[in-house]
This record gives C-alpha cells, sequence and structure tokens, in this order.
C-alpha cells in the first residue's frame, strides 16, 4: 500500500490512478534540477548518488520502496565510478529520478531479487534499470556538451582581464549553474515522458525470452557491481578487510535468516 | 586575531567566501578546469577593497589559470590566498606568489582529497547506504548520507578559517602525518564495507528460488572482477550495465 507523499499531498489529483499530470512533472523536474546540481556543481553533498536520489525521489512520490530498487540497483552498478572532474562517466541522477518517477507514476511494481518479488515483478525491474542505464549514458554525453560550453563562457571571462569588468565573471558563473539546474530540469522531464509513455509500456511487448533475460539482470547487477570495486580495491592490505567483512555479513545473514 | 595569536577571517567575508566556495566546481571546463569557480569565490575579497582597475585587472589574471583541487579540501588553500592577498596588500612580506602557492598547495590538496574522499569516504558511505537498503531501512540511507552532508560543511567552513589563520604554514598542515594515517582508515573501511555488501548480498541473493538465482551472482561477482584484468580498463557502469543485458539475452538462451 502506498503512503502519500509529498508529491500526491500537493497533487491530489496524480499518479495513483496511474496518471501523469504536468504539474507533477514539473514538481520532478525541479527535484531533478536540484539534484543535477548536486550531483556536478553545487555543494556535492552526495544526495545525487543513485541510492539517495531514488529514496528522496520515491519519498517524494510516496514510494520510497521502488526508489530504494532503482537506486540500489543502479548505484550498485556504477559504485566503481568516481565523479571527478575530467574521468565523470554517466548520469547516475537525472535518470533514476525520471526512473522512480515513472514506476510510480505509472503504478508499476518492482522490487528487489531477495524479496518475495515474482518472476515478472523482477524483470520489469531488470527492464526499468536497462531504461535508467541507457538514459544514464546519454546523460554522459549531456554532460559533456555542458562542459564545452563552459570552456567557451570561460574563454568570454578573458574580457573581464581586460576591462576588469567583475561582474561578468559572476554572471558567466551563474550562467554555468542556471545551465545545470536546466539540464536536470529539462531532462527529468523528458526522460520521465520517455519512460512513462514508451519504455515501460513496451515491457509487455518483451517476447518471453526478453522476460527472462530481463529478469535475471537484478541477479546479475549486484555481484557485478561488487566485482568491480574489489578488483579497484584489490591490494595486499584489503583483502583482509574485504574478507574478514564479507564473513561477517555472511554468517550474521545466515544466523539471522 | 584570535586567541592563539593567529589572524581570523571577518564573519560576513567568510560566509561570503564560503556559500560560493559550494560552487567551486559549477564552471568545471575542460581546459582549466576549476578557474573560473575559484575566481568568482575570491571575489568578495576584491569587492571588499577600493577599486582600482590595474589591480583588480591583475587580480583576475592570478585567479583566471588554470587550477584544479579536491573540492572538500578546497577551502584550505582559499582561506591560505585570501591571507595571502590580505597580506600583500597591507604591505607585509610573504616571500612567496599567489600563483606559485595556489598551484603547489593545489596539487597537493587534490592528490590527498582524492585519495580521501574518492577512494575512502565515498565507497565506505556508498556502501554503507547499499548495505542500509539491502537490509530495507530507506531512513537509514538518508541518514548515513546526511550525516557525510554535515560533516563536509563543518570541515569546508572550518577549514576556510583554518586555512586563513594559517597562510603560508599551510605547507606545514601538509606535512602532518595523520593525513596519511586518515587515507589508511578510510580505504581500509571502504574496503570492509564492501566485504560487508558483498556477504549479505551473496547470502540473501543465495536464498532466491528462481531460475539462476543461486548461481546468476556469482557470475556476476566474477565477471565484474575479471573484466577489467581482460580489457584492461575498467567501463563505466553504464558499460556494464550494457554487457550484463546482453550476458542475460545469452544466458536467457542457453539456461
Amino acid at each position: 500500500m502506498l503512503q502519500p507523499g509529498v508529491l500526491s499531498t500537493l497533487m491530489p489529483a496524480l499518479a495513483w490512478a496511474g496518471e501523469a499530470s504536468w504539474p507533477s512533472l514539473l514538481l520532478l523536474g525541479l527535484l531533478a534540477g536540484l539534484l543535477a546540481l548536486d550531483d556536478t556543481a553545487l555543494a556535492q553533498t552526495w544526495f545525487s548518488q543513485p541510492l539517495p536520489a531514488g529514496v528522496v525521489t520515491g519519498w517524494f512520490c510516496g514510494d520510497p520502496y521502488s526508489g530504494l530498487v532503482l537506486g540500489l540497483l543502479i548505484q550498485m552498478i556504477k559504485a566503481g565510478d568516481l565523479p571527478v572532474g575530467q574521468s565523470f562517466v554517466g548520469d547516475g541522477t537525472i535518470p533514476v529520478v525520471a526512473g522512480t518517477g515513472a514506476v510510480v507514476l505509472g503504478g508499476y511494481q518492482i522490487g528487489l531479487p531477495w524479496t518475495d518479488a515474482i518472476r515478472e515483478t523482477l524483470a520489469l525491474t531488470g527492464w526499468s534499470v536497462l531504461g535508467v542505464g541507457l538514459l544514464g549514458a546519454f546523460g554522459h554525453w549531456l554532460i559533456q556538451v555542458e562542459r564545452r560550453a563552459h570552456v567557451l563562457w570561460m574563454l568570454e571571462g578573458h574580457l573581464t582581464l581586460r576591462d576588469g569588468l567583475l561582474g561578468r565573471i559572476e554572471r558567466l558563473h551563474f550562467r554555468c549553474l542556471a545551465t545545470t539546474f536546466l539540464r536536470g530540469l529539462i531532462f527529468g522531464i523528458l526522460y520521465l515522458l520517455i519512460l512513462l509513455r514508451f519504455w515501460l509500456p513496451a515491457f509487455d511487448r518483451l517476447p518471453d525470452r526478453g522476460v527472462e533475460a530481463a529478469a535475471m539482470l537484478p541477479l546479475l547487477l549486484p555481484g557485478l557491481g561488487i566485482g568491480t570495486l574489489v578488483d579497484r580495491f584489490a591490494g595486499r592490505r584489503s583483502w583482509g578487510w574485504m574478507i574478514a567483512g564479507a564473513a561477517a555479513a555472511f554468517g550474521l545473514a545466515r544466523w539471522v535468516l | 586575531m584570535t586567541g592563539n595569536d593567529r589572524p581570523g577571517l571577518a564573519l560576513r567575508l567568510r560566509w561570503q567566501v564560503f556559500l560560493r566556495s559550494l560552487t567551486l566546481q559549477a564552471s568545471w571546463n575542460g581546459q582549466r578546469m576549476q578557474n573560473l569557480g575559484l575566481l568568482a569565490t575570491m571575489l568578495p575579497w576584491l569587492s571588499q577593497q577600493s577599486r582600482n582597475l590595474n589591480r583588480d585587472r591583475l587580480f583576475c589574471r592570478r585567479y583566471y589559470e588554470f587550477f584544479n583541487t579536491n573540492p572538500y579540501l578546497s577551502n584550505y588553500l582559499i582561506g591560505g590566498l585570501i591571507r595571502l592577498e590580505d597580506d600583500q596588500a597591507a604591505g607585509r612580506p610573504t616571500g612567496l606568489s599567489a600563483t606559485v602557492f595556489r598551484d603547489s598547495l593545489g596539487r597537493a590538496f587534490a592528490s590527498l582529497g582524492d585519495q580521501l574522499f574518492w577512494l575512502g569516504l565515498q565507497p565506505t558511505v556508498a556502501m554503507g547506504a547499499c548495505l542500509l537498503a539491502i537490509v530495507g531501512w530507506t531512513q537509514g540511507v538518508v541518514v548515513v548520507v546526511a550525516g557525510f552532508a554535515l560533516l563536509q560543511f563543518v570541515l569546508r567552513w572550518v577549514s576556510l578559517g583554518r586555512g586563513y589563520a594559517l597562510g603560508l604554514d599551510l605547507v606545514d598542515l601538509l606535512a602532518d602525518e595523520r593525513w596519511h594515517r586518515w587515507i589508511r582508515i578510510s580505504r581500509r573501511t571502504a574496503a570492509g564495507t564492501i566485504g560487508l555488501v558483498s556477504g549479505a548480498l551473496l547470502a540473501r541473493l543465495g536464498s532466491n528460488e528462481l531460475v539462476g538465482g543461486h548461481v546468476l551472482p556469482w557470475i556476476g561477482l566474477i565477471v565484474g572482477w575479471a573484466l577489467p584484468a581482460l580489457l584492461r580498463r575498467r567501463l563505466p557502469g553504464e558499460g556494464l550495465l550494457l554487457l550484463a543485458s546482453l550476458l542475460a539475452v545469452v544466458l536467457a538462451f542457453a539456461i
């Protein structure tokens, strides 16, 4: 049973009937804009990381669990990516906001493999994660375009080195901030519409083998993400810590379960 | 002057610089990286001085060159640079140009910060949040990330004042052994948290009753581990997802 969230409190007429209204899309777009700022431009509090972004969006829409499912799987697969300057890869923020919004507004059910999720639920989860991942790859290209624009605006700032007009520097810097926010707002809404109108409904037309493959994705992804992290952190001094942690968690989980 | 005879940054200026420093990365560009962000952060200091066109142009030129450092530790350096500007404006000899100070310390803080934050704290916080998500504690995810956010805001605020107070003595701060101890601890914590998550996942995924539920997590783990060695490069998350999709299609036909 979904609990009413911020979005549903603000817009009582939306969502639960499976309809996405423009005000709700706009509110989710604003959230995507804020989290896009946090991701690359402002404060970098890590609320824009896929898992917290998913949970916050899910909470915003009234279904934090859906956000947790999408966010966790994307977080695991992107755990080895370093969001540092030049090595920044992919976009794990705006697509997760859009994906969570689309799942909740569309009334879809997704779940994690270790819960009592049935095969179809897992397959829809895999299909949603794939959609979010493809948009994330496109988002990488968008971020690169934005950064090329930053170069042009930075070069424009050279005029201040000649005329001493300090206001120009402030305007250029603010323009960069505003562009990032608008990228989140516009593409958050666009991604949400793509997922809600085309990607998620296309799941019903998948052949049996496609559904089977989609159901395997949530089982493959966590291991793949952990494997990448193990490769990144593997070292003489790290092995002991990793093995001790794994043994403790495995034993505790088995004992509790 | 502060209690220990070190000069302090005026509160109003400190707030202005602190708030702008949060946007240091906003105008990141491939040519000079954080140069526009650094200049925008330093402008409140310049705005407090009387207008002098030639000096203002030189100030902008100084801070418009290539600059890149770790955003979480950047305020040590920004505080130090403001102190240097203050000293030079007051006619006190500094013995070092702001450009040399900025470049050498910027690189050092970038190296320390990247090891401490991106290779230590980031995976620890991310995996800690994942662990809480796996056990189903949704609020815990928000609490962990909010805890980190608060910590970094405090660090940025404190380091701005400390950077100003130390000035050129920031070099001594960099030589402190504790940086390397924290890096070691954070990397070991990250490794331990990765272990905790992998243990919890494998235990929970192993109980899955669906076809392949026992095997697929292990296949993912082995592929994820072996792939960088085979390809001689690490694939980004989206690349791994596409690869996993291909693998799933192949397995769907094979099983």
